[in-house]
């Protein structure tokens, strides 16, 4: 991998350059929610201690919501317009465990339909990572097979090395040819250094086996262990919006005075009662402990049976924003420990 | 007063319900989790301390708790919750052992939000000493700090014009995400089927955008007006950090300027919006 | 568009006892009035859901009127005082979110009351009218069109 040095003011240059070229700059925002649109280069702000924003930056590449196409009815004349999802987005200081997401959701956006829209966003961006420094109770990437200075996803990953000079690993070629389009930002880099701080940054306390988790849910898919958590889950679905590697969503079309309208793909989540619930009335899912064990399975059984990943990337944010504090680290960690 | 693991274990031994909705330790510090205790061993997971943040009444309408006899672990301001759902008839106040928490007040939020400000609505409580209940325990405390923002806030948009309000509204509920974690969390919001589900017909769209984020959130404060206890749950679970407090407390105040009527305070006095007087005003009325 | 008059669209739901059959009362009397009301009939103005009024501004009603029985005649016997008290909480809630009195209209009109309905319609009307469009309202529908 090749390795460069760039100053802030450099980044600060690469980031307006990228502007000039049509790029979109989005970064995590003032008060660290979510990934927002930049609108002063000056504003970007890298702070690698910080911790992941609230809402995970899959919602730059996969909105909330967005119109598949619009619609107009005359008489017995339909008429269509397709969306394009043009313009080219720069996503600016991903830390590894949401960069990482990425490439775990590209698999099922690719598997048996490609998705033009996440498709066609995530080959107009790039993306920079950069090596995280942040650390709590919740954080576990190292357990699911990365770590806080995992290139995984990255194009470039930025090292800190100084308050005003950064080290730049080349992952990508789209990340090899920005370097060569800018070569003035760019210096000779350090290896030695960059590793030194690289190898310095610990990874989470919290460590579990994945594969362990895995083992015990192959054989225990009816079980006592999530009633409790059942008991207290009030089925919000924040886990499942703010997660960086959750992608269920729904299609409704939406009239607007009975003659126009559009068809919307929005979110949804494993943890509503109406994802599951069939037009005859059953619900196969119909209560919160079944809601749960279908999340666990998904992120940590069925996603790896399909494409040997596991799910999730170990951000946490699941279990930070919880509102009855439920740790899905503390309770997958509880399932390694049962097999 | 006894404390609250002996409470709890003097509820089973006596067989006074058969669960026990409590507050335990969450796995890191500065945070609890709601529990459901239902044997004598796990009572040893119950605390009570400023962070026991959340309203634990909104379990006591679910269908696996209909019927059951139910202990609960409740501050003044829960309790305003079970007293508005005895009177609203969904649950019997004989199937519900209340455990009164005299309450010194909590804490905003969870660990880096806001967690060393005390609450808005314990500012204002009036039920630190509980209205309604079984049995006592104490919560000891440290006073914290904090004022009431949103009663200014509340002055503030009094005072503007329609246009101004509509601007601030509309700015709050763009963004809204349609989560409906406000509903989940909300002791009140018990209907089987929510408006918002509903698909024929189609209400409230479903996408998270403007137009159905309005109706969405009139009609979520409409269906709590005269109902809303207060409780703030709704505002500390959105995840998008809308200000739901503000629309629900104006309610309140309505409510209270309008008919006199503050709920959650007594359980036999017939709801708000489930009767009438010949006598109520009708200035507004051609 | 620019250079016509405005016209206001106003809905208005109104109860089969009393003010559809004031309605009806002055159609058959030959009294005119403006003929920017939309009505909707429902049984009983306890029918009305707050809902309904939303759904109007959302379908693009730049005024809604809603209207029934005077105090003390409602077919159901008390139709319309839960009604009134839905209406004194709900319009509060509406002024709170920017939706003011100028907007949502609510009446009392008897069957007997043909000459009040005329007015009522006449009165607000002139009031919607003078007061515009409610774009507000409308723009929160931009999103539902390719170009808004």
């Amino acid at each position: 991998m090749e390795e460069y040095v760039i100053s802030l003011e450099g980044i600060k240059g690469l980031l307006e350059n990228l502007t000039r070229e049509g790029f979109n700059i989005y970064a995590p925002s003032k008060n660290n929610d979510r990934f927002v649109k930049v609108k002063d280069i000056d504003e970007v702000a890298l702070f690698p201690d910080r911790r992941p924003t609230d809402i995970s930056a899959k919602e730059c590449l996969f909105p909330k919501c967005e119109p598949v196409f619009y619609y107009k009815r005359e008489k017995n004349n339909v008429e269509i317009v397709d969306i394009d999802p043009n313009g080219n987005k720069v996503l600016f200081g991903l830390k590894p465990c949401d960069a990482a997401s990425f490439t775990i959701i590209h698999k099922v956006f690719n598997w048996d339909y490609k998705d033009k829209f996440y498709n066609k966003r995530f080959d107009n961006s790039l993306i920079i990572g950069l090596a995280c420094t942040y650390l709590d109770d919740y954080c576990f990437c190292t357990s699911v097979g990365l770590s806080p200075v995992s290139t995984v996803g990255s194009d470039i990953l930025l090292v800190r090395l100084s308050d005003v000079s950064f080290g730049v690993i080349v992952i990508t070629d789209k990340g090899g040819q920005l370097v060569k389009r800018y070569p003035q930002l760019f210096e000779k880099g350090e290896p030695t250094k960059s590793k030194q701080v690289l190898d310095s940054i610990g990874g989470p306390a919290r460590k579990f086996d994945h594969k362990k988790v895995k083992e015990w849910l192959d054989n225990n898919f009816e079980t006592d262990f999530f009633n409790s958590i059942g008991d207290i889950c009030v089925g919000c679905g924040q886990c499942t919006f703010v997660c960086p590697t959750c992608h269920c969503f729904d299609i409704v079309d939406e009239d607007y005075l009975y003659s126009e309208g559009r068809r919307m793909k929005n979110w949804d989540g494993c943890q509503f009662y109406l994802f599951t619930l069939h037009a005859s009335g059953h619900n196969p899912r119909d209560t919160q402990y079944k809601r749960y064990r279908q999340r666990v399975n998904h992120k940590f059984k069925y996603y790896v049976d399909r494409f040997q990943e596991v799910l999730c990337t170990g951000c946490g944010r699941c279990s930070r924003g919880c509102p009855v504090s439920i740790d899905i680290g503390d309770i997958v960690s509880r399932i390694s420990k049962l097999s | 007063m006894a404390d609250i693991i002996s409470i709890a274990k003097s509820i089973f031994e006596n067989q006074k319900a058969e669960m026990i909705i409590g507050y335990a330790k969450a796995t890191k510090e500065g945070r609890t989790r709601p529990v459901v205790v239902r044997t004598l061993d796990e009572v040893k997971e119950l605390v009570l301390n400023s962070f026991c943040l959340n309203n634990l009444s909104t379990y006591l309408t679910r269908k696996e708790n209909k019927g059951k006899r139910v202990a609960i672990v409740a501050k003044g301001c829960d309790i305003k919750a079970i007293v508005q759902l005895i009177a609203e008839n969904q649950i019997r106040r004989e199937n519900v052992y209340v455990v009164g928490v005299k309450c010194s007040g909590v804490r905003r939020g969870f660990e880096g939000h806001d967690s060393t400000k005390i609450a808005e609505k314990c500012i204002t409580c009036n039920v630190k000493t509980p209205h309604l209940f079984d049995e006592l325990v104490e919560m000891k405390g440290e006073e914290l700090p904090g004022t009431d923002e949103k009663a200014e806030s509340i002055v503030k948009l009094e005072q503007m014009t329609a246009n101004e309000r509509f601007a601030y509204w509309e700015e709050q509920f763009e963004r809204c995400i349609k989560c409906y974690a406000c509903r989940q969390i909300c002791p009140l919001c018990y209907c089987e089927r929510c408006i918002a589900d509903k698909s024929m017909p189609r209400w409230i769209e479903t996408s998270p955008t403007k137009r159905g984020n309005f109706a969405w959130n009139i009609v979520r404060a409409f269906h709590l007006s005269g109902r809303c206890i207060g409780c703030n749950e709704c505002e500390r679970v959105c995840p998008a950090g809308i200000p739901l407090s503000l629309i629900n407390r104006k309610m309140a105040k309505v409510a209270k300027s309008e008919f006199g009527y503050e709920s959650g305070m007594d359980p036999n006095a017939p709801t708000l919006i489930g009767t009438y007087d010949v006598k109520d005003k009708e200035d507004f009325i051609r | 568009m620019s250079d016509s008059k405005f016209e206001p669209k106003i809905m208005a739901f109104v109860c089969n006892w009393c003010t559809y059959t004031g309605a009806d009362l002055a159609g058959t009397s030959r009294m005119k009035y403006q003929s920017n009301v939309r009505m909707i009939r429902v049984p009983c103005t306890g029918r009305i859901d707050p809902m309904f009024i939303i759904k109007a501004f959302e379908s693009g009603a730049d005024g809604v009127l809603v209207s029934g029985c005077h105090p003390g005649d409602c077919h159901y016997t008390a139709g319309n005082f839960h009604a009134r008290r839905r209406w004194i909480l709900f319009r509060q809630l509406l002024k709170f979110v920017g939706i003011d009195d100028d907007r949502v209209f609510f009446s009392w009109v008897s069957a007997s009351e043909g000459k009040k309905w005329v007015d009522v319609i006449n009165e607000i009307t002139d009031t919607v009218r003078t007061k515009g469009p409610f774009v507000n309202y409308q723009n929160l529908n931009k999103e539902f069109t390719l170009n808004g």
